[in-house]
C-alpha cells in the first residue's frame, strides 16, 4: 500500500505541475524570504526567463510592482497573517507596465506564499477610456448660459466631484467677468446626489461669486434633495435656494427690478 | 448586525475620483429596484456618495458593495464600504457633527448614520475601515 501511495503521489506531483503549466495565467510560489521557488510556464513567458534562472531571484526583483516592498504587499500579508488576499496591482517588467488583479495569496503552513496573476491590461485600458469619456461628458455639460441682461444660468447635470466643482467655479467666475453678470443661477436639479462634499462645493462657489459682486441663487432643490440635506445636517446658511429654475429667475428679476409684462 | 437574505449584489471598485459617479448611479438604480420612492433613492444614493467620497479621499481607494436585502416583512438596501487605508484613529470623534481632519464640513459619517436605519463602523489604524449601512422599507 505504502509503495502504491508513493507512486500515486509521484504521479500526482507530476500531474499537478503539468496542470499548473497549462493554466494560461502566471502562478508563482515564494519561500519566506520572497525567493521564487516555483513559476509556471505562463509566468516564465511573462518574465521572458527560464525557470532555473527565475528561481535565483526574489519576486520583487522580477515583478517590480507598485506594491513590492510596501505594506500593501499581499504576499507579505498572507505570510504574516495566514489569510488569502486580493489586490489590484501593476507590475513592471522590462519597462512594460502590466496591471494585474486580482492577486490572490494563500499560505498553508506559512512556509511561503503562492500567488496567481490575472492580466487585466485590456480591462484597465477600457476603464481608462470610460473615465476619459465621462470626463469629456462632464466638460461639455457645464455650460454657462447668458439668460438675460445680467443673469447667467449654469445648469449642472450628473455627478459633482471636486474636479468638476473646480471647473464649475472657473466657468462661473470667467463668465461673470466676461458678461458682468449681477446674478448667477446654479441649477442643480440634474445632480445625482447632493452630499456634504457637493454642498461644501456649492457654499464655496457662492462665496467666490459674491466676492466678484455677483449674487448666486441655487435652484432645482427637489423634495428628495431637501429632505436629504436636512437629514445630513447641512446648513446652507445665507445661500438663496429655490425649488425651481422658474422661481429663481423670478427672484432674479425682482432683485434687478425687472418687470416682465404681457403686451396689451 | 444580523445577516439578511441577499437577492442581488453589485461590487464597485473605487480607485479614481470619477468612480464615485458609477457608485451613485448604481445605488440609485438598485434603490429603485428595491421599491424605494424618489426621496428614498436620493437618501441612499447620497449615503453611498458620502461613503465613496470618504474612501477616495481618505482611504486611498477601496470598494463599495451594494446589496438588496430581505427580512420577513421588509426589504431594503445594504451598503458595505471598505478600504485598506490608514483607518480612523478616533471613531467617536469622527461620528460627531462638524468634526473633520480634512477641510470638509465634517457631517459625512454622522450624516450617513442619520440617513440610514442601521449603521455599523469599524476601523483599525493601519488596517482600514469597514462601514455597513442599511435602509429598510416595510412591505
Amino acid at each position: 500500500m505504502a509503495a502504491k501511495n508513493s507512486v500515486l503521489s509521484a504521479l500526482d506531483a507530476d500531474l499537478s505541475i503539468r496542470v499548473l503549466n497549462q493554466i494560461p495565467t502566471p502562478v508563482m510560489a515564494v519561500d519566506k524570504d520572497f525567493k521564487i521557488v516555483f513559476m509556471n510556464e505562463a509566468g516564465c513567458t511573462l518574465l521572458g526567463l527560464p525557470l532555473d534562472e527565475i528561481t535565483r531571484f526574489k519576486c520583487s526583483e522580477l515583478m517590480n510592482s507598485l506594491h513590492c516592498g510596501t505594506p500593501e504587499c499581499r504576499m507579505n500579508q498572507a505570510m504574516d497573517n495566514g489569510i488569502c488576499g486580493t489586490a489590484r496591482n501593476e507590475v513592471n517588467i522590462d519597462g512594460r507596465a502590466v496591471p494585474i488583479a486580482p492577486l490572490k495569496d494563500d499560505a498553508g503552513n506559512i512556509i511561503g506564499g503562492v500567488e496567481y496573476v490575472i492580466d487585466i491590461t485590456s480591462r484597465v485600458r477600457d476603464e481608462q477610456k470610460l473615465r476619459e469619456q465621462s470626463r469629456t461628458i462632464m466638460e461639455i455639460s457645464t455650460p454657462a448660459i447668458s439668460l438675460w441682461e445680467g443673469i447667467v444660468v449654469l445648469p449642472v447635470v450628473g455627478v459633482v466631484d471636486s474636479m468638476r466643482a473646480q471647473q464649475m467655479m472657473n466657468t462661473m467666475l470667467a463668465k461673470i467677468k466676461e458678461s458682468s453678470a449681477k446674478i448667477i443661477i446654479l441649477d442643480i436639479q440634474g445632480v445625482a446626489a447632493v452630499d456634504t462634499a457637493v454642498a461644501n462645493h456649492l457654499i464655496k462657489i457662492t462665496k467666490a461669486t459674491k466676492l466678484m459682486g455677483c449674487r448666486c441663487l441655487i435652484s432645482g432643490i427637489s423634495p428628495a434633495v431637501a429632505e436629504t440635506l436636512v437629514q445630513l445636517g447641512i446648513d446652507l446658511g445665507d445661500v438663496a435656494t429655490n425649488a425651481t429654475l422658474k422661481d429663481s429667475l423670478g427672484e432674479a428679476f425682482e432683485l434687478l427690478r425687472y418687470e416682465v409684462r404681457k403686451s396689451k | 448586525m444580523t445577516p439578511a437574505r441577499i437577492s442581488e449584489e453589485v461590487h464597485i471598485d473605487l480607485a479614481l475620483p470619477s468612480d464615485n459617479a458609477g457608485a451613485i448611479c448604481t445605488a440609485k438604480r438598485l434603490a429603485g429596484q428595491a421599491g424605494f420612492d424618489e426621496a428614498g433613492q436620493s437618501l441612499i444614493a447620497t449615503a453611498v456618495s458620502e461613503l465613496a467620497t470618504n474612501i477616495l479621499r481618505y482611504g486611498g481607494g477601496g470598494e463599495v458593495v451594494l446589496r438588496l436585502i430581505h427580512e420577513p416583512g421588509r426589504s431594503g438596501m445594504e451598503i458595505l464600504a471598505e478600504d485598506h487605508g490608514p483607518g480612523i484613529r478616533n471613531i467617536e470623534r469622527a461620528m460627531q457633527d462638524h468634526f473633520s481632519t480634512g477641510k470638509s464640513l465634517g457631517l459625512g459619517l454622522p450624516g450617513v448614520k442619520r440617513l440610514m436605519d442601521e449603521f455599523f463602523i469599524n476601523s483599525k489604524p493601519g488596517v482600514g475601515t469597514l462601514c455597513i449601512a442599511r435602509k429598510w422599507r416595510r412591505l
